[in-house]
């Protein structure tokens, strides 16, 4: 089984969109798992729409609280924090942020009234269930939680397991905005990362971040130019940028209304056939080919 | 009350705090940096001192669109746990400890996993034979300078290394070193997403400018990142940005969720276009000025509430 991540350092670019649409065209000729990474914006469940899922929670890490009637007031707590997540407000109570605290439990460790428990919650969940296009997992991580490379991990690996239950041919990958620690969990052991770059400045400062990220894990990259025509300058320093560092430019496509608008559809694309009608979409399937033939997967579509 | 001439250019701070604006949003790409940018230099030029911190340290745009001349660079470290095998006696009180697994010992030989290591020192205060120390390894950097365009504008920028990932204790630098400098307003141009990058980026700001756009995927993010606002309790506008370009109707959305639409961006091909390429809307097209009046009232209308001399000065600067 092959792995492709959809991915790209600058937000927006059209990351779900295109994911959805490989996994249409996908869906035709071999049996694909799809993952949605991006667990602090899940669109891919939105997009492609999601029958039957079965969730489990998500564990968080662990999260300081004080029992103010047993607290001594001592301090020794704050001082150990080095999170900033312990203030004494002005009549003298010890406070816990429960934002900025990590769970290390170092202020556990130093109360002496015993007055600080470590407790541990949900803090997100992770689901598999049938979407329009095949199996897909995916998690959401409660706002305001930390571990957000962690969900991202387990839901890869609740997509490994259903690839591997269904004999996939292809786990494809809707991967996070980015290049810190949610990208780099989303991109672990995969064959190919198919970054979608947009033609601003923004852009290719942006794909030249993910690129470095992908030469540093040794990854294969080909780059997709998503709104090609928006700016013709911005295309040239994109198609520049990859001509530079030998990167495949394997398709560009133009800004088209027909792909536009598939996100503003709430509920109406899961049925949707990309045709070949319009230019726009007539490109989003050589791009599907070209990564077909990158990988060894059938895409024919 | 600080004197004007403090004011036209931005000083170290002497316990002045500005008013702190976040501009953040779920979704990714739905315009953070375009209304950042724009709302610095609409406000740098009508006479207010301005710092605008980027603290989307992952991807950081902002100095694309207003280069400024670096004056100073810092080297941004995190600490994290690193052991002398030859005093450790393989007692494993470390590994029991940490919370997140970063410690163990194998092969009778303790190995820390810096990529989760928090740095909070548990290991380091716990080991009974004093094996275990502390060094900082960096994360990234944070540079500072006056913008090219105005002298009252100055720029912040946090840039994650390539490879690490202590996004957070990067953005926890960059605004410290924003909150160093003197200033009428702060402007913090957030991470998308609502995990603990999002967080650093926007707590204990004084008003959350939340920017989506008409889509499915934008009103579900939208969701989450009041969510998070709420629960920080600060005050929240939302702008909806390539307004028009879909069905998705935002504002009932945001009815129902008792917050204020407080500005709109129309979705016109020419915005994309001066993007594209670098530039300022509120240069190149003439009527965003408009659209950036609008959302700038909303926020003198908060800081008239919460920092009333601030909201003195971005209504007299502003010429109203």
């Amino acid at each position: 089984m092959k792995s492709v991540v959809i991915a790209s350092g600058k937000g927006g670019t059209g990351k779900t969109t295109l994911t959805a649409l490989f996994a249409h065209l996908a869906a035709k000729s071999c049996c694909t798992v799809l993952v949605d990474a991006d667990v602090e914006g899940s669109n891919l469940p939105i997009a492609l729409g999601v029958e039957e899922a079965s969730c489990e929670d998500f564990k968080g890490g662990a999260k300081a609280t004080v029992d103010t009637e047993s607290c001594k007031a001592c301090g020794a707590c704050q001082t150990v924090c080095r999170f900033g997540a312990i203030l004494r407000d002005e009549a003298g109570v010890y406070v816990f942020d429960q934002l900025s605290c990590e769970g290390c439990g170092a202020c556990a460790r130093v109360c002496k009234a015993g007055a600080i428990k470590m407790e541990t919650g949900a803090a997100g969940s992770m689901c598999a269930g049938t979407s329009s296009a095949g199996r897909m997992s995916f998690g959401s991580l409660l706002p305001g939680e930390d571990l957000s490379g962690k969900l991202v991990t387990e839901v890869r690996r609740l997509g490994l397991k259903e690839a591997d239950d269904c004999d996939a041919d292809l786990l494809l990958i809707d991967g996070p905005p980015g290049v810190g620690c949610p990208a780099i969990a989303a991109l672990a052991d995969t064959d190919l990362l198919v970054a979608i770059a947009e033609p601003t400045v923004s852009g290719v400062h942006d794909l030249a971040r993910l690129a470095e990220l992908a030469y540093r894990f040794d990854l294969g990259v080909a780059v997709i130019l998503n709104k090609a025509d928006l700016s013709a300058e911005g295309a040239d320093w994109i198609r520049e940028f990859c001509a530079e560092r030998g990167l495949p430019l394997i398709a560009e496509i133009p800004y088209a209304p027909d792909i536009a608008a598939l996100p503003t559809m709430r509920f109406g694309w899961r049925d949707y056939e990309p045709g070949t009608a319009s230019p726009g979409m007539a490109a989003v399937v050589s791009a599907w080919r070209a990564v077909g033939g990158l990988i060894g997967v059938d895409s024919r579509a | 009350m600080r004197s004007r001439a403090a004011a036209d250019r931005c000083e170290l701070a002497d316990g002045y705090a500005p008013f702190i604006l976040a501009v953040a949003s779920g979704k990714g790409g739905t315009g953070k940096t375009l209304v950042a940018t724009n709302l610095a230099v609409l406000w740098a030029d009508a006479g207010l001192s301005v710092l605008l911190a980027d603290c989307d340290v992952e991807a950081p745009n902002s100095h694309l669109f207003l280069p400024a001349r670096t004056d100073k660079l810092t080297s941004v470290e995190s600490k994290v746990a690193r052991p002398d095998s030859q005093a450790c006696n393989a007692c494993g009180t470390c590994s029991d400890l940490c919370a997140f697994g970063a410690v163990r010992i194998l092969g009778g030989t303790p190995v820390v996993f810096e990529e989760i290591c928090h740095g909070c020192g548990v290991c380091v205060s716990s080991c009974p034979t004093g094996a275990m120390g502390e060094c900082s390894l960096r994360v990234g950097e944070v540079s500072t300078g006056v913008a090219k365009r105005s002298q009252r504008l100055r720029l912040v920028t946090g840039r994650l290394d390539i490879g690490q990932v202590k996004a957070p204790s990067l953005i926890g630098a960059t605004r410290e070193e924003a909150e160093r400098w003197d200033a009428d307003i702060l402007v913090l141009d957030a991470p998308p997403g609502v995990a603990c990058s999002a967080v650093a980026a926007v707590r204990h700001a004084d008003a959350l400018l939340l920017v989506t756009e008409p889509t499915a995927f934008g009103l579900h993010d939208l969701e989450l990142s009041l969510m998070l606002g709420s629960d920080m309790g600060l005050p929240i506008g939302v702008v909806v940005n390539r307004d028009g370009s879909g069905p998705t109707d935002i504002a009932e959305f945001a009815t129902a969720q008792r917050v204020d639409v407080v500005g709109r961006i129309p979705f016109d091909r020419r915005i994309a276009e001066v993007y594209a390429r670098g530039g300022l809307i509120v240069d190149e097209l003439p009527e965003a000025t408009s659209w950036l009046r609008t959302i700038s009232s909303w926020i003198e209308d908060v800081a008239e509430g919460s920092a009333p001399s601030a909201a003195d000065g971005l209504r007299e600067r502003a010429g109203r």
